[in-house]
C-alpha cells in the first residue's frame, strides 16, 4: 500500500537534481577547460588538446606533488587510527563513566575547531622564538627549534596537526564501539589468563574489523582535504616538500600564475584518481 | 552593513568633470566607499584616524583598506584585477607596475591627479619607479635602496671595522656569529617570492655582473648567478633562525630583538632600528652603503587607480583625488611627526627642519650615499613577477637543502623563462 | 597492573591536556599586549588588555566576513535541511532497488578534492557573472550541506521505530503527515545533530570561499587567515583574537554535535 505513494519521488527528485547539476557541471567544464589553454587573465584561450596533461608529466613539482600527497594520507591515516585505538583503548579499560562522557567532549574539541584556527594555534605553538611547543626546547639546548623551515621535518609537523584533529576524535569513536561489544568474550579471554592487551589485540580489534575499516576509508577521504593546514602553516614550503596535489594545483591555477587549464588538468586527474581509488575500496569494504 | 558592502558609488558631476579633469579635486562630490587593497603600512593606518577629513574634502566618500601580507597582496592584487575587479585602488610597486600597466589593470595616475598636490615634489627615486612606458602609475607611499645595518657595539667588542667591501663583510659575519650567545651574524631572506628572497639575492647577482635577458633570450644562466647563488647560500649559514623561511618581517624583527650583528637590508630597517619603540637595540645601530661590489635595490610601492572597479571618469577621478590626498604633504608630515621614517617619500619633507631634527645629518648623508649604487636589479617585464617568483621557489629549495645543485635550478629556471616569453608572445 | 593505570590515565589526561591547551593559550595571549607575548619564556601572569579584541571586531573586514559567513554557512544549511532532511526520509522508508547507488553517490561527492571542484566553479561564476557573491557560495555549499544532511539522516530515520509509523498509520495518517508529525519530530535529536554538523563544516570552510570570492563575500575563515598572514610588526595578539572569534560558534555546537555521537551508538548497542 505504502509503496503506491508518490512521496519517494517527490522527496527525492529535486535534492538528487540539485546534487547532480552541482557535482556534473564543475566537473564536465573541468574535462573541458582542461583542454583549452585559458588563462585567468586572459579569458579567451583555445583548444590545446592532451597538451595540459602531457606537460603535467614533465612537471617536476607534479610529480613531487604526487608524492607529497601519498606520503600524507600514508602518515596521516596511519597515525590517526593508530592513536584513536590507543586512546579509545584506554578509555575503556581506565576512565569511569563520568570521565568517558567528560573526555568525550574534550576530544571533540580539536576536529571541531576551523582548521585555518587550528593551523594557526599550531604555527604559532611551532614559533621557533615565541612558541611555547619549542620553549622546553629551547630553554634546554639553548637553540632555537625551526620544525617548519626545516624540509626534513615540516610535511611530519603538519601531519601532526591533523593526527591531533582526527586521532582524538576517532579515539571517541573507538570507545563508542568498544561499549558495543558484548561483555561475553573479554570475560572468557580473562578466565584463559589472557593479558589485557592480547584480550584487545586478539579479541576486541577482530570483533570490530568492519567499522574500523570503514573509519580508515572516512580519514582517507578527509585526507584529501589537507590544503587549510598547508596553506596556514607553510604554503608548500620549504622548497615544495610540503607541496600537495590540492596546494600546487591552487597555486598554479589561482594565486602563482592563473593557469586555470593547467590546474584544471591536474584537478581532472585527481578526481579521476580518487573517485576510481575510493569506488574500488568501497564496494570491497561494504560488499 | 549594508554601508560597508555599497559597491563605490561615486555619483559625481559628471559633466563638470568631463570639461575639466584637472580641477577634480574641487568638483568632485564622491560618495560611497573606495576600496583599497593594500599591504600593512603604518603610513595606511595613520589615514584611517582621518577618515573625516577626507570625507569633507571628497564631499562624502569613505574608504576601506584590506591588508595583506606582501606576497599575498601581490597575488590578490593580480587576481582581483584580472578577474572582476572590485577594488578601487591597488598598491602596486616597481616589480609589478609593468604588468598592470601593460594589461590595462591600472589608469594613468596624472590624468587624474589634482596639480595641486604637486606630484614633482616626491623623490626622483621614487618618480623613476613609478613610471612605465612614459607615464606615471602610482604615487609612491615608500621606496628606496639598500643600507648595510650594524651593532656597533658587537662589532668594537670584536675589533671589527665596519665592512665596505663583501669579503670584509663575510669575514665580519663568521667572527661575529656566535649562536650560543644568541648572536647572529646576518639575517638574510629565505621565503620564496621575487619580492622576498629573490630580492636579497639579486644585488649579489647583478654586483657580480649578472643579467637578465637581452631582449627575448634570457642570459641569466651565468657564472654569475652561480657565483652569486653559492655566495647567498654560504652567508646562509650565520643567518638568524627563522628566516630560512622568512622575508622582511622575520629579517627585521631578528635584527631590532638585538639577535643579529649585521644585514643589508631595504633602507626602512634603519628608521625601525632607530625607534626605541619598534627596537630593543636603538642606541647601538650604524650604517653604511653596501659593502662593493653589491648593487642597491632601488623599489617603491604605491598606489594606482584600478580601472574595471572604476568604470567611468567620475570614479577614476574619486579614486585618484583620494591617492592625491593619502600621499599629500600634509599626510606625510603627519607620518614625519608619528615617527614614520620609512614612509616618507616626499623631497619637501625629507630636506625638512624637522626631518633633520629627528634623524640627524648621518642619516640624510647615508641615504645620499646609498643612492649613488642603488640599481634596477630585477627584470624589467610584466612577466618578471612569473620568473622572479619560480627562482624564488628553487633558492627556497637550495636553501632549504632539499636541492643542492645550483646549475641545475638555474637551468630549470631557463627552461621555464623560455616557455614563459613563448606563452606571453 | 596499578602501573600500568597510572600510565593508562597519564596518556588520557595528557591527551585531553593537549586537546584543550592549544586553545586555552591562543585564547590566553589573545588578551596580551604584543610585549608581553613576544618574549623569550611564555608568560602566564600579565595584566590582560582588551585592545586586540576591540581591534578585530572594530574593522569592517571582520563584520562583513562575519555576515558572509553567516548569510553563506545559514542559507546553505537551511537549503540543505529543507531537502535533504525529506530525501533521507525517503531512502530510509522507501528503500527501492536504487537506494543503495543513491546513497553511494552521495557519499561520492565527498571523495571529490575540494579543489577540483573549485577551479571550474570559479570559472563558471566568472562566467556568469556570479564571482565573489553570497549567492554563489550558498549555491556551492549546499552541495555540501545536501549531501552531509543526507548522509547522516538516513541512520536517524531508520532508527525511528517502524511500530510507531505503522501505528499511525492505522490511526489514518497519510505518508506525508507520518513524516512530517511522527518521523521528524522523533528523530529530531539526531537531525539536529546532523544539521549542526553540516553547519560546522561550512562555517570552517576555507579553500572553495578563498577561490570563489576576492572582497564583497569573503567569509570569516578567510578574514581570519588574512589576518593571521599580515607578516609586518606581527601583531600576535591581533591574531590570536580574530582566531578565537573564528572558533567561537562551532564550538559552541559542540554539545549537540556529542548528543549526535551518542545517539548514533546508543541505539546499535541495544
Amino acid at each position: 500500500m505504502t509503496s503506491r505513494t508518490r512521496l519517494p519521488a517527490v522527496f527525492l527528485a529535486p535534492p538528487l537534481l540539485i546534487l547532480a547539476v552541482l557535482a556534473f557541471v564543475p566537473t564536465a567544464y573541468a574535462i573541458y577547460i582542461s583542454f583549452r589553454n585559458r588563462e585567468l587573465s586572459r579569458p579567451d584561450g583555445s583548444f590545446v588538446g592532451l597538451a595540459n596533461y602531457i606537460d603535467l608529466f614533465s612537471d617536476r613539482r607534479f610529480v613531487n606533488a604526487i608524492g607529497v600527497s601519498l606520503t600524507w594520507e600514508l602518515v596521516t591515516v596511519t597515525l590517526t587510527l593508530l592513536v584513536a585505538i590507543v586512546l579509545g583503548i584506554l578509555m575503556f579499560e581506565f576512565a569511569s563513566a563520568r570521565q568517558r562522557a567528560v573526555l568525550t567532549l574534550i576530544f571533540l574539541v580539536p576536529v571541531i575547531l576551523p582548521r585555518v584556527s587550528a593551523a594557526f594555534v599550531w604555527k604559532f605553538a611551532f614559533h621557533p622564538l615565541y612558541g611555547i611547543v619549542t620553549y622546553p626546547y629551547k630553554a634546554i639546548t639553548g637553540q632555537p627549534l625551526d620544525l617548519l623551515s626545516n624540509p626534513a621535518t615540516a610535511l611530519m609537523t603538519v601531519a601532526l596537526v591533523d593526527v591531533w584533529q582526527w586521532g582524538l576524535f576517532f579515539g571517541v569513536i573507538v570507545l563508542k564501539l568498544l561499549e558495543t561489544l558484548p561483555p561475553q568474550p573479554f570475560e572468557a579471554a580473562r578466565l584463559d589468563h589472557a593479558r589485557p592487551w592480547e584480550v584487545y589485540l586478539y579479541v576486541a580489534l577482530p570483533m570490530l574489523k568492519a567499522p574500523l575499516i570503514s573509519l580508515t576509508f572516512i580519514k582517507m577521504i578527509e585526507s584529501l582535504r589537507a590544503f587549510d593546514l598547508i596553506y596556514v602553516m607553510t604554503r608548500g614550503g620549504p622548497g615544495i616538500v610540503t607541496e600537495t596535489l590540492d596546494m600546487y594545483a591552487f597555486s598554479q591555477g589561482f594565486i602563482e600564475s592563473g593557469r586555470i587549464s593547467y590546474a584544471s588538468s591536474m584537478a581532472v586527474l585527481m578526481m579521476v584518481a580518487t573517485t576510481v581509488i575510493f569506488t574500488v575500496i568501497w564496494k570491497r569494504v561494504k560488499p | 552593513m549594508t554601508s560597508v558592502k555599497t559597491l563605490v558609488s561615486s555619483i559625481a558631476y559628471a559633466c563638470l568633470l568631463a570639461s575639466s579633469v584637472s580641477s577634480v579635486a574641487l568638483a568632485a562630490e564622491c560618495s560611497g566607499t573606495i576600496r583599497v587593497l593594500a599591504q600593512p603600512r603604518d603610513g595606511l593606518t595613520l589615514l584611517e584616524s582621518h577618515k573625516d577629513e577626507f570625507a569633507k574634502l571628497s564631499g562624502g566618500a569613505s574608504f576601506e583598506i584590506d591588508y595583506l601580507n606582501e606576497n599575498d597582496r601581490r597575488a590578490k592584487t593580480k587576481a582581483d584585477a584580472s578577474t572582476i575587479g572590485k577594488y578601487n585602488v591597488y598598491y602596486i610597486d616597481e616589480a609589478n607596475v609593468a604588468l598592470f600597466a601593460s594589461a590595462g589593470w591600472v589608469a594613468p595616475l596624472m590624468d587624474y591627479y589634482p596639480a595641486e598636490y604637486d606630484y614633482a615634489d616626491f623623490d626622483p627615486g621614487r618618480q623613476k619607479v613609478a613610471t612605465y612606458d612614459g607615464k606615471v602609475w602610482f604615487a609612491p607611499l615608500t621606496g628606496g635602496g639598500d643600507l648595510l645595518v650594524y651593532r656597533k657595539d658587537l662589532l668594537e667588542a670584536a675589533g671589527v671595522k665596519p665592512p665596505t667591501t663583501l669579503d670584509e663583510m663575510k669575514e665580519a659575519v663568521k667572527k661575529l656569529h656566535q649562536p650560543d650567545k644568541g648572536i647572529y651574524g646576518i639575517a638574510l631572506r629565505g621565503q620564496r617570492g621575487s619580492g622576498a628572497n629573490v630580492w636579497r639575492w639579486m644585488p649579489y647577482f647583478k654586483g657580480f655582473g649578472g643579467e637578465w635577458f637581452d631582449g627575448n633570450e634570457p642570459k641569466f644562466n651565468s657564472e654569475a648567478a652561480v657565483k652569486a647563488t653559492e655566495t647567498y647560500l654560504e652567508l646562509f649559514k650565520y643567518s638568524a633562525p627563522g628566516t630560512q623561511t622568512g622575508g622582511w618581517d622575520e629579517s627585521v624583527g631578528a635584527f631590532t630583538s638585538g639577535q643579529v650583528a649585521m644585514l643589508v637590508e631595504s633602507t626602512p630597517l634603519v628608521g625601525m632600528a632607530i625607534d626605541p619603540k619598534s627596537s630593543q637595540v636603538a642606541g647601538k645601530v650604524g650604517y653604511l652603503p653596501p659593502p662593493t661590489p653589491l648593487t642597491g635595490g632601488g623599489y617603491g610601492h604605491g598606489l594606482a587607480i584600478g580601472t574595471k572597479a572604476n568604470a567611468d571618469d567620475a570614479s577614476k577621478a574619486c579614486a585618484g583625488l583620494f591617492i592625491a590626498w593619502a600621499t599629500s604633504k600634509e599626510n606625510e608630515q603627519r607620518r614625519l611627526e608619528a615617527n614614520q621614517f620609512s614612509e616618507l617619500n616626499r623631497t619637501s619633507i625629507m630636506t625638512s627642519d624637522t626631518f633633520a631634527k629627528l634623524y640627524g645629518p648621518d642619516l640624510g648623508q647615508a641615504l645620499a650615499d646609498t643612492g649613488k649604487v642603488t640599481a634596477v636589479n630585477f627584470w624589467q617585464s610584466p612577466l618578471w613577477p612569473d620568473l622572479g617568483d619560480r627562482w624564488g621557489i628553487i633558492l627556497e629549495e637550495l636553501i632549504a637543502g632539499s636541492r643542492t645543485d645550483i646549475k641545475d635550478g638555474l637551468n630549470e629556471l631557463e627552461g621555464f623563462a623560455k616557455e614563459l616569453v613563448a606563452r606571453s608572445q | 597492573m596499578s602501573l600500568s593505570r597510572f600510565l593508562g590515565k597519564s596518556v588520557l589526561y595528557l591527551a585531553a591536556f593537549s586537546a584543550v591547551f592549544p586553545m586555552v593559550w591562543t585564547a590566553i595571549n589573545a588578551f596580551k599586549n604584543r610585549v608581553d607575548i613576544v618574549t623569550p619564556t611564555p608568560l602566564f601572569i600579565f595584566t590582560p588588555t582588551l585592545d586586540n579584541f576591540a581591534y578585530v571586531l572594530g574593522r569592517d573586514s571582520v563584520a562583513a566576513g562575519l555576515v558572509n559567513s553567516v548569510i553563506a554557512a545559514g542559507g546553505s544549511v537551511l537549503i540543505g535541511a529543507l531537502l535533504g532532511l525529506p530525501a533521507a526520509y525517503a531512502i530510509a522508508r522507501y528503500p527501492n532497488r536504487w537506494s543503495a547507488d543513491i546513497q553511494f553517490f552521495v557519499l561520492s561527492l565527498r571523495f571529490l578534492p575540494p579543489v577540483a571542484v573549485a577551479i571550474p566553479l570559479m570559472v563558471i561564476w566568472l562566467d556568469l557573472g556570479f564571482y565573489d557573491t553570497r549567492l554563489s557560495l550558498i549555491v556551492t555549499y549546499t552541495l555540501l550541506t545536501l549531501a552531509t544532511v543526507i548522509w547522516l539522516g538516513v541512520p536517524a530515520f531508520a532508527r525511528v521505530p517502524k511500530e510507531v509509523e505503522e501505528a499511525a498509520r492505522v490511526d489514518g495518517y497519510g505518508p506525508y503527515a507520518v513524516f512530517f508529525l511522527i518521523a521528524l519530530p522523533i528523530a529530531s535529536r539526531s537531525l539536529i545533530g546532523a544539521v549542526a554538523f553540516a553547519f560546522v563544516l561550512v562555517w570552517n570552510e576555507f579553500l572553495i570561499a578563498l577561490m570563489l570570492t576576492t572582497s564583497d563575500a569573503k567569509t570569516l575563515p578567510i578574514v581570519a587567515s588574512e589576518l593571521t598572514q599580515l607578516g609586518r610588526d606581527v601583531p600576535w595578539g591581533i591574531l590570536n583574537a580574530s582566531v578565537v572569534l573564528l572558533s567561537i560558534p562551532p564550538l559552541l555546537l559542540i554539545g549537540i554535535l556529542s548528543g549526535l555521537l551518542n545517539n548514533a551508538f546508543r541505539r546499535k548497542s541495544n
